[in-house]
């Protein structure tokens, strides 16, 4: 059979071949593991060298080269588990249920304070706002969307102190992190919101907020919060080595990590404790 | 002193040090590549597909108007779309742009190979050339220079949505500029503003180098190439991706969404309207200003920078600054539109004054009335026919960007669907995507009627 260079037959063949050595690329593996925080101080990639030791910290732990990644959002760092660009996440209590009823991720380790973690309402010092029911006709900021203590259970607390969000403040809108929440009230965007008291201690800490200029005015019941966590295909051997690696960290030897991560001491983390969580995400519909 | 201010002092002085500047070229690299490849694909895509569809041949129109299925999605929701599908970073990102430019440069190409002169075409016809030989020789080379002019126009529009898919999780500067805003390093946000707007005139220097002299344009395939292997998607979860998108059917709302969809869409309207307003408000005293036949260079010049520089930093890029300015919500969305099509409108409404026929003015002129008679008697009102076509324009793009601000919080259709999205709702987060594209294809066939109405010589993007 004679050969026809553009014959529809070695088109297919060439295009085969150039379609296979895309998808070859593509797929070409290597052996970093790679850990998603969801942006929940808000930070940028740049910003990631500020937690390089934390990255050295569990490279050198786990034995294998790490890239700390920091989403732009949530969702992304939620379904990044799920399509397999993440292999370990720091998740909050409503992304954890999600992921875990979603993708199966696993729950290994969490700070002690996680299990008894508070949300803070805040507004400025001088403000008329003293109680939850104050807050009829004001503007609200909230933090993100599915942000556990900047969302979820802020709403639930003015709900059961008998404020619809919806219908009795002026309005809210979400800020997307906490940093972003405490700037708004700072400067009077919003007259009060609802921030992760960790964040907000640290931000007043840094001196990034004038803390004399802001007052809480209520505090939330206990609720579980934040999470680390393994995508469900991760070798047990490896999750084993990441919970150790946290579970080892002590304010003596490692500050400047336990400084990264706003905290003193970690302890194991199990999916029962979420159940409240995912009752509460469930009654406000969202989850 | 009022919140606006306060904030808006925050993000000044732009904040620069060596160690930053180092630490950006990264993310610069990453926008780049993204860029480069997707229009590699969308070039290689396109030029066959526009030329099947100039030529007549079998597929060709139905392969374009696949691709410009694509085009009515706008470039941000396409970015979400592939960040579900595919992960993080710039492969999502890219994917996104190449899917979005692909449907916008085969219309163009599409477009501009028809406008071939008929005669050479006819004469190769002749000759029992067939379509690839027509195509080849006979279209490709009558039509090199609008291909190459209107291509690298696409191209100057991508680098600046590059920026905006990393907003959403595309990697990139977009990635960092929503980070710093996030996390209250506002002057970090200014520095990469301008770093924005440098790239944006580099690549304008560059497309003006590059026809000038075409053969640079060999050094793109090679670059384009490289920056698919280095900044291209790097894994493919199409299991998760099909199931994912699988479960996005049948697209969803409950009773109390159905009853909001009213009010999301007037408030998107609305955004559009008011932004649109806006631009033209102050785009006329402002185009005046800087029309060379009216005003003088001392004023134009500084005028034409400022218009300049509102026009080269996108609405999304407005609308994530004015969110912290002006809180989330509808007004710092309009603004961002506002502003934008100003810097757009100015340079239009200039250009609309710069045109009128002479003779009428130098008639007025002659009578002895003064340079502001001059304007508010005969150039104004000469020029009033491209202004109305321009703003209108103006106002069936901003309906389109109306639905993008609000996917970064500015409210409307595109907040729903950011919500619905966030939240992992996805049969809601699709139908207000199909209520998107509805919005879009409305803006698009208005801004088809409006352009056979008024020809093309008053082509307004």
């Amino acid at each position: 059979m004679p050969l026809h260079p553009l014959s529809r037959r070695n088109l297919i063949v060439v295009g085969a071949a150039a379609l296979l050595t895309i998808v070859s690329g593509v797929s070409r593996a290597d052996d970093t593991i790679r850990i998603g925080m969801i942006p929940d101080a808000g930070a940028t990639q740049v910003s990631i060298d500020q937690k390089a030791p934390l990255q050295a910290y569990l490279a050198k732990e786990l034995g294998h080269p790490v890239k700390l990644v920091i989403p732009t959002s949530y969702n992304a760092t939620v379904e990044g588990l799920g399509n397999g660009s993440l292999d370990f996440a720091y998740l909050g209590g409503l992304t954890f249920v999600k992921a875990h009823g979603r993708y199966g991720v696993a729950p290994l380790v969490q700070r002690d304070i996680d299990k008894k973690f508070h949300s803070l309402f805040i507004t400025q010092a001088d403000s008329s706002i003293h109680a939850l029911a104050d807050l009829k006709g004001k503007t609200f900021a909230f933090g993100d969307i599915n942000s556990t203590s900047g969302h979820l259970m802020p709403y639930r607390a003015m709900v059961k102190a008998g404020i619809d969000p919806d219908k009795d403040l002026k309005w809210f809108r979400y800020t997307g992190s906490h940093a972003a929440t405490v700037q708004a009230v700072a400067a009077g965007v919003a007259e009060a919101g609802s921030v992760d008291e960790t964040v907000f201690r640290a931000l007043i800490a840094e001196n990034k907020v004038d803390g004399k200029k802001l007052r809480v005015f209520f505090t939330s019941p206990d609720f579980v919060d934040y999470v680390w966590v393994a995508r469900k295909d991760i070798d047990p051997a490896i999750q084993k080595k990441f919970a150790e690696a946290f579970l080892r960290l002590t304010p003596e030897h490692d500050a400047a990590i336990l400084a990264i991560l706003r905290g003193n001491k970690f302890v194991t983390a199990t999916a029962a404790e979420y159940d409240d969580i995912e009752d509460v995400a469930k009654r406000l519909a969202m989850f | 002193m009022d919140p606006f201010w306060t904030q808006l002092a925050a993000f000044f002085p732009p904040y620069v040090s060596a160690h930053y500047l180092l630490a950006l070229i990264g993310p610069v690299a990453e926008s780049l590549g993204m860029t480069v490849g997707a229009m590699f694909v969308a070039y290689l895509v396109s030029l066959p597909v526009g030329l099947a569809m100039a030529t007549e041949a079998p597929g060709g129109r139905a392969a374009q108007r696949f691709l410009a299925g694509f085009r009515a999605i706008p470039d941000l929701t396409l970015a979400i779309f592939c960040v579900v599908l595919f992960g993080l970073g710039s492969g999502a990102g890219m994917l996104a742009l190449a899917l979005y430019y692909m449907g916008a440069v085969a219309k163009m190409f599409g477009d501009l190979l028809r406008t071939a002169p008929a005669a050479p075409v006819a004469a190769l016809r002749a000759t029992g050339a067939n379509r690839a030989q027509i195509a080849l020789f006979g279209l490709l080379p009558l039509k090199s220079a609008d291909l190459l002019t209107y291509g690298s126009y696409e191209f100057e529009s991508a680098v600046r949505a590059s920026v905006i898919v990393g907003a959403v999780g595309g990697g990139g500067l977009g990635s960092e500029l929503v980070g710093t805003l996030a996390g209250l390093d506002y002057q970090r946000t200014t520095t990469l503003i301008i770093i924005l707007i440098l790239i944006v005139s580099g690549i304008d220097r560059l497309t003006v180098a590059l026809r000038r002299w075409p053969r640079l344009l060999w050094l793109f395939p090679p670059i384009g190439i490289a920056a698919l292997y280095f900044y291209g998607p790097h894994f493919l979860a199409l299991g998760h991706a099909a199931r994912t998108f699988a479960g996005m059917f049948p697209p969803t709302l409950s009773a109390r969404e159905w009853h909001r969809l009213p009010a999301l869409i007037g408030e998107t309207v609305g955004i559009a309207a008011a932004g649109t307003a806006f631009a033209v408000v102050f785009a006329l005293p402002l185009g005046l200003a800087s029309a060379r036949n009216i005003a003088p260079g001392w004023v134009a010049v500084p005028v034409r920078r400022l218009l300049e520089t509102l026009r080269s930093i996108p609405e999304v890029v407005w609308g994530l600054v004015l969110i912290v300015v002006a809180g989330v919500g509808p007004t710092a969305g309009a603004l961002a539109l506002g502003l934008h099509s100003l810097g757009c409108l100015g340079r239009l409404y200039a250009e609309s004054f710069e045109n009128v026929p002479r003779a009428p003015v130098v008639a007025l002129a002659a009578t002895g009335a003064g340079p502001i008679s001059v304007a508010g008697f005969a150039t104004f009102p000469l020029a009033l026919g491209p202004i109305a076509a321009h703003s209108l324009f103006r106002f069936e793009w901003n309906l389109r960007m109306a639905t993008v601000v609000g996917l970064i919080g500015a409210g409307g259709i595109g907040q729903a669907l950011y919500d619905a999205q966030q939240l992992m709702f996805y049969r809601p987060m699709m139908a207000y995507l199909l209520v998107t594209v509805a919005i879009v294809a409305a803006a698009d066939f208005l801004n088809e009627r409006t352009r056979a109405y008024f020809g093309w010589s008053y082509l307004a993007r």
